[in-house]
């Protein structure tokens, strides 16, 4: 492409040091790696590299995340697409202003996080609500830490756990139906203004009273958060980042497993009737969490045993918060708590590791 | 003939300039690795050009072809030190720390490999087609020298028909030990190989070599002569043919690649794809330890999109790639980064393909903030440099490149330590 080359080349010294634009050569930066790639070559061995990069790996995930999105335009309507697009926007005002003053390249993982965090917030909220949570996500799950491969928790949990504890009204009571057969409402566009079209509830609410069907669950037809609902889209996007070795399969296997076996303790143990097995796996944002959120390698233990551990602990969190806590859903702050255990659970596999090889001949 | 390569020296230099030497004589010494010796491959009169750090040779003789036409004055003494002067010993190398080793001291074990599984690197099976003979000759002197240590053949576990002459040829001999070992890089690496064969590394020195040491080996104790030509393989995606060509130290390096090189913009490696280093522009001749020339093409031009494009050339270790649903192919290597530097984000992919059982992420991590000690606790002295964990690396990490001055670090922190 040289004439989209020789145009770059052109505006490039626009940016350079000294000019006047030169704070925002990250976006120049981030639109010329975007559109072309880089062509640098190797200086030092090993002078031949794999051909994955950062940019491609997220670009996995986004189209891991393409069926839930498919799934939530269709059951929610056209707004969830708009709550992609300001979260997009302003999750990538913040990126740029951090790049642009502390002058580093603009981070390719506001991408996955700009599309994971309207998939689990109501799709009636506010516009205004998402490009603020989003923005606080950003700022204080990630950028104050330092950026990409640095933040201690993932930054669409800590918009999602700040919105709900700023606005719980929006965030935990104002849900849309699912829309029915073809076409459902992918013409449609609701808002909270519809009201025939909302409901109070989640599934989760009544899951041991009035179960719902496992196969609506699984498909995804009930109320819920926009990207979270349809088990069958998650498993989709799961198979693409498990095939792909993006995500590691400890993660959701002991995160799931966990929650299985605690739930199902809960069940037979407690005096509750806390609701069936299969129908807390599938309601609600578990499979969603555990798939998408849990695994992001940054803020998961980077060995193998600590991931065990760490799924387990989400887990068992989960399921003991949406059971003992005022709460119905317990995902977000299972995870948060989780990502906080990451590094100890990390620091025990290491040191173990590292006993190990002072044995070794 | 470059002075220096990646482990000689030979800052001990004994001829002056404008002397004339036959074929076989000593011009340098290595002094700091017991004595290796740098030898002439031909007569010619020396230049020595102390600011550049070679020895030419002007006005040569025609290839020495009897014993007569050779400088055997060196060649006296016991078989190790014939080795030595020779120019055979720098051949041998200890298997845990890849140095020249002693030669008056006694190995626990040899290790001869006949495998070279750096992609693009010189084949062990060419050199042993050629002179299969020679080979065996060269074992056992090699055996000659020892009292009754194993002495472990590595070979590749297929079963080609010339796979299987070889294996026939070698048994029956009661000091040889036939090891076999998947045709998977880096197992052909000494330290790993010593490590899978359990030889400790605070015992006695293990003696480590590969065919052409084994060549060497007969070459100056079987028929008594100096070893005065290397075999050196010209491979790689720049190479318009690939080849492996008999030449001799010092041999100019842009002559042999003449007519050899596809078009474009190509660097040359000395040594394979992984751990070889770019052949600076100034040098001109082989060094003395070279046995490859890769020659990798410099990446193409930029197409649009091209990181989200599905990649139906090219395969990943993550399998994010439509070439990775084809059955292995040699798929076109350059040497494009193809990425960004970033920060660590915590994959685990170098540690799933590391062979020293080390976690290269976490000794980012420790060395990022200098902190050395945990790096060599967390087993740094472990990686045997292969390279494989910055080939597999999404954010661009020079992790060999880190691990590698972490070790030199080390080691010239326990010297210093040693010395006070």
């Amino acid at each position: 492409m040289s004439r989209l080359e020789a145009a770059l080349e052109r505006l490039r010294p626009a940016f350079a040091p000294g000019r006047r634009l030169s704070r925002l050569a990250c976006v120049f930066d981030a639109a010329e790696t975007f559109l072309l790639w880089t062509a640098e070559p190797t200086t030092c061995a090993p002078h031949v590299r794999d051909p994955l990069d950062i940019k491609r790996m997220m670009a996995l995930v986004l189209i891991a995340l393409l069926p839930c999105v498919a799934a939530g335009v269709y059951l929610f309507g056209l707004r969830v697409l708009v709550m992609i697009a300001v979260s997009f926007a302003a999750g990538g005002a913040v990126e740029v202003a951090f790049a642009a003053v502390r002058r580093t390249p603009i981070n390719e993982g506001f991408l996955v996080t700009g599309l994971l965090f309207p998939l689990i917030l109501p799709p009636t909220l506010p516009l205004w609500q998402v490009a603020l949570g989003v923005a606080f996500g950003v700022t204080v799950g990630k950028e104050i830490f330092g950026g990409l491969g640095r933040n201690l928790f993932n930054p669409a949990l800590v918009g999602r756990c700040f919105l709900s504890l700023a606005y719980p009204a929006a965030m935990a009571t104002v849900w849309v139906t699912p829309g029915g057969p073809w076409p459902g409402r992918l013409a449609q566009y609701v808002t909270a203004a519809d009201t025939h079209a909302l409901t109070g509830a989640t599934p989760l609410w009544d899951l041991a009273a009035d179960p719902t069907g496992v196969w609506e669950l699984f498909i995804g037809r009930v109320s819920g958060s926009a990207g979270e609902t349809s088990a069958a889209a998650i498993l989709l996007g799961a198979a693409l980042l498990l095939a792909t070795r993006v995500i590691n399969w400890r993660i959701p296997a002991a995160c799931l497993g966990a929650f299985a076996a605690a739930t199902w303790t809960i069940n037979s143990v407690g005096g509750q009737t806390f609701g069936p097995v299969a129908g807390h796996l599938l309601a609600g944002g578990v499979l969603f969490g555990a798939v998408f959120m849990a695994t992001d390698p940054v803020t998961a233990p980077a060995t193998n045993a600590g991931r065990w551990a760490y799924g387990a602990l989400i887990g068992v969190l989960a399921c003991l918060i949406r059971a003992y806590a005022a709460l119905p859903e317990g995902v977000t702050f299972a995870i948060l708590l989780g990502n906080i255990a990451s590094p100890i659970f990390d620091e025990i596999a290491i040191r173990w590791r590292m006993r190990k090889l002072a044995h070794a001949p | 003939m470059p002075l220096r390569s990646s482990r000689l020296a030979f800052t001990d230099v004994s001829v002056d300039d404008g002397q004339r030497v036959v074929a076989g004589a000593v011009l340098a010494r290595d002094p700091a690795r017991h004595g290796a010796a740098l030898v002439s491959p031909r007569g010619g009169r020396v230049h020595l050009d102390g600011g550049d750090g070679t020895i030419t040779l002007t006005e040569l003789d025609p290839a020495p072809v009897a014993p007569a036409d050779y400088d055997r004055r060196a060649l006296l003494g016991s078989p190790r030190q014939r080795l030595v002067a020779g120019g055979a010993w720098q051949c041998v190398a200890d298997a845990h720390t890849l140095a020249v080793p002693d030669p008056d001291a006694d190995p626990a074990a040899v290790i001869v490999s006949t495998l070279h599984l750096e992609p693009f690197g010189l084949r062990g099976d060419v050199q042993l087609r050629r002179g299969l003979d020679a080979f065996c000759r060269g074992l056992a002197g090699v055996q000659s020298l020892l009292d009754y240590q194993p002495i472990y053949v590595i070979l590749p576990d297929i079963r080609s028909r010339f796979a299987r002459h070889v294996r026939d040829e070698l048994r029956g001999r009661a000091w040889i030990r036939r090891v076999e070992v998947p045709l998977r890089y880096p197992l052909d690496h000494f330290t790993l190989l010593a490590r899978m064969l359990e030889l400790p590394s605070d015992g006695a020195p293990v003696w480590a070599m590969r065919t052409e040491g084994v060549l060497a080996v007969d070459r100056v104790l079987g028929a008594g002569l100096p070893c005065t030509e290397r075999i050196v393989s010209i491979a790689g995606p720049g190479a318009a043919e690939p080849t492996h060509v008999a030449a001799m130290v010092g041999y100019p390096i842009e002559q042999l690649l003449a007519g050899r090189v596809a078009d474009g913009r190509v660097p040359v490696v000395n040594g394979g794809a992984l751990t070889g280093t770019i052949v600076p522009d100034g040098r001109r001749g082989l060094d003395a330890e070279c046995t490859a020339l890769t020659l990798l093409p410099e990446p193409a031009g930029r197409k649009l999109l091209e990181w989200m494009r599905p990649g139906w050339r090219r395969r990943s270790y993550g399998r994010s790639f439509l070439g990775n649903l084809r059955p292995p192919f040699a798929q076109r290597m350059s040497t494009a980064l193809s990425g960004e530097l970033r920060a660590c984000v915590g994959c685990g992919f170098c540690e799933q393909v590391c062979p020293a059982g080390i976690m290269p992420h976490v000794i980012h991590k420790f060395l990022y903030q200098d902190l050395l000690d945990e790096a060599a606790s967390a087993g740094v002295e472990r990686c045997v440099e292969c390279g494989l964990c910055s080939y597999v690396c999404p954010s661009k990490i020079e992790l060999r490149r880190q691990m590698v001055d972490a070790m030199t670090a080390i080691r010239r922190g326990d010297m210093e330590g040693a010395n006070v």
